[in-house]
């Protein structure tokens, strides 16, 4: 099937006028399917390192949100073992007008404000609730050792 | 080579109108007040190393202390204050002063060495009633004062109980301020007048694009799509200022030049010119270049002025040790000549000229991003293209993508907008063409699914 010209559009733009610290790049293969990274943002724990993402765009996008998982190993209470994202915006909250790159500044927006009263790693967010300091130290040292640039 | 020099050469070399050129600042004039200052306050026996020293010393003795025992300071604006209420035009008047103890005759500081308090002393004491003016704040009538003081209720001195304000007399200091103060009246108003000149020739430009892209003309047809391509490139150039999400920022003349060249020669490699047939055309595109090359001008000949003016207030300080680049930017502001120039004339364009050929970015479906063909206006008066209304309400997406009302549940035919459909006709008659099929297509998949592309190619 061809690719939807919406697609074509958001790819070209993403290109165009790269977003800062964001990088989007479609497979030759498959242009539904992009290799991602984020710079963690300043004064987060995940400041320094560059974290790799896969994003695919389903079929009906942009009816359903792109699927989004992280690659890298990551230390956050939103963000799973298996790299899996809550975010309201890239599940119930979704909308037709949003576009891959106003998802991937709101995970980016996510690394700078975790959030452990909405948790998706359960054990993550009961120590970041427990101990935030001790829990911010493993997140530096996590990005340190998996997220290098 | 002195930059006195590189100035004049730049006025003369670049081009610019000769009723520019006379209103720049005036360099070498204002270098050679600053030598005429420099003698006068040598003869009163502050050579730049001593005034500086001197100045120095009442910096840290500030730093250490109320500001309300300084020795001596250099006012620049004798009337501070008033500036405000006459709207920031009040004349200046710079004030070199010195407070000397009434009854001992002693300055007030004994963070100054020996020496330069001596010399003061000197300058308060012996020479005071000849060459130096010695002005008495009076406490309760201002009226009678000597002519070269200040009046006191609206002036920035301070009365000081005890001490005597000597003030050193200089003349070529406010030869210099006043100078300067009025060329940068005149480079205002000289950029206003361009504004003016300038918004007359966009209007008169746009008045003519208009008739040359008229749609409901048939010669204009092939003109309308050169026209649009030639400021769709334009747009997406940014000239003059960046519009993307993280670039907002006005550009210097350099930098805005490199890009308008690039934006000629991209309309040039897509012979966009060569297809302009008629005389009317290319002499309304000349016209258009025109503006845009004279406003770069504009930029430069700001550009340089500033250059000139924060030189020559560096010279000043360095000749005189007087202290004034930080504070006279306070006093005046530098008129932003060229960016508010700028800005006004990119205004002035987008709504003269640019407008009069719509974008078609300015119709496209937030959902597929093609042009909004057929238009459906929703209750909450968003509008998307019928295509992707049919797919939102086949998904029970009830909700507006834009602003979450629930308008997409219930519309219907009643809110194809008919207005606009017919304004999309005109002035997009190919993209509406492009999208009809493409809806065609893809209602036809709904029904007969994948294969019917197939077999539509094969009809
Ligand atoms: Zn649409
Ligand atoms: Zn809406």
């Amino acid at each position: 099937m061809a690719l939807p010209k919406r697609i074509i559009k958001e790819t070209e733009r993403l290109m165009a006028e790269p977003v800062k610290g964001i990088s989007a790049v479609p497979h030759e293969d498959n242009l539904r399917y992009f290799d991602v990274t984020i710079e963690g943002p300043e004064q987060s724990p995940y400041e320094g390192g560059v974290f790799k993402l896969e994003l695919f765009l389903p079929d009906d996008y942009p009816m359903t949100p792109p699927k989004i998982r992280f690659l890298t190993k990551i230390y956050h209470p939103n963000i799973d073992r298996l790299g899996r994202i809550c975010l309201d915006v890239l599940k119930g909250n979704w909308s037709p007008a949003l576009q891959i790159r106003t998802i991937l500044l709101s995970i980016q927006a996510l690394l700078g404000a975790p959030n452990p009263d909405d948790p998706l790693a359960n054990d993550v967010a009961q120590k970041w609730k427990e101990d935030q300091n001790a829990a911010i130290e493993t997140a530096r040292q996590w990005t340190r050792e998996h997220a290098k640039p | 080579m002195k930059f006195g020099h590189i100035f004049k050469e730049r006025l003369k070399s670049e081009g610019f109108p000769p009723e520019w050129v006379e209103s720049a600042i005036s360099y070498s004039q204002l270098k050679k007040c600053i030598n005429r200052l420099t003698n006068e306050l040598s003869e009163l026996g502050l050579d730049p190393q001593t005034l500086r020293q001197l100045l120095k010393k009442v910096e840290d003795f500030n730093a250490a202390n109320k500001d309300d025992d300084k020795p001596l300071e250099y006012l620049l604006a004798g009337q501070a204050g008033l500036g405000e209420q006459q709207g920031g035009t009040a004349p200046f008047h710079p004030m070199l002063l010195v407070y000397v103890n009434e009854t001992t005759g002693e300055l007030d500081s004994a963070h100054l060495n020996e020496e330069t308090r001596h010399k003061l002393q000197l300058l308060a004491i012996d020479t005071g009633l000849s060459d130096l003016r010695v002005v008495e704040l009076p406490d309760e009538e201002p009226d009678c004062l000597p002519s070269r003081t200040v009046n006191n209720s609206a002036g920035g001195l301070r009365r000081r109980p005890g001490y005597r304000t000597v003030e050193v007399p200089l003349t070529s200091d406010i030869e210099f301020f006043s100078t300067l103060a009025a060329e940068l009246v005149g480079l205002e108003e000289l950029q206003e007048r361009e504004q003016r000149r300038m918004r007359g020739e966009i209007e008169r430009l746009g008045k003519q694009i208009a008739r040359q892209t008229d749609p409901d003309r048939r010669a204009n047809k092939k003109l309308l799509a050169i026209w649009r391509q030639i400021f769709q490139i334009y747009v997406e150039s940014d000239i003059f200022f960046g519009t993307t999400e993280s670039d907002h920022s006005a550009r210097d003349s350099e930098a805005a030049v490199e890009r308008f060249e690039k934006f000629a020669s991209t309309i040039a490699s897509h012979h966009l010119v060569d297809q302009m047939k008629r005389e009317e055309n290319l002499r309304a595109l000349t016209a258009f270049m025109d503006i845009n090359r004279n406003l770069l001008q504009g930029l430069r000949f700001g550009e340089i002025n500033r250059i000139a003016m924060t030189k020559i207030l560096k010279k000043f300080d360095k000749q005189t040790a007087l202290g004034v680049k930080k504070t006279f930017p306070q006093r005046i502001e530098y008129p932003d000549f060229s960016q508010h120039l700028a800005r006004a004339v990119c205004a002035e364009v987008n709504t003269q000229i640019l407008s009069h050929v719509p974008r078609i970015d300015d119709y496209t479906c937030a959902m597929c991003m093609d042009i909004q063909w057929r238009p459906v206006r929703l209750r909450c008066q968003h509008v998307f293209c019928i295509r992707c209304l049919i797919v939102m309400q086949t998904n029970k997406q009830h909700f507006c993508p834009l602003c979450r009302e629930k308008t997409v549940f219930d519309a219907n035919a009643e809110n194809l907008d008919l207005e606009m459909a017919s304004f999309l006709k005109k002035w997009f008659p190919d993209e509406v063409k492009l999208k009809q099929r493409h809806n065609q297509l893809m209602a036809g998949k709904d029904e007969y699914g994948e294969v019917y592309q197939q077999k539509c190619c094969v009809m």
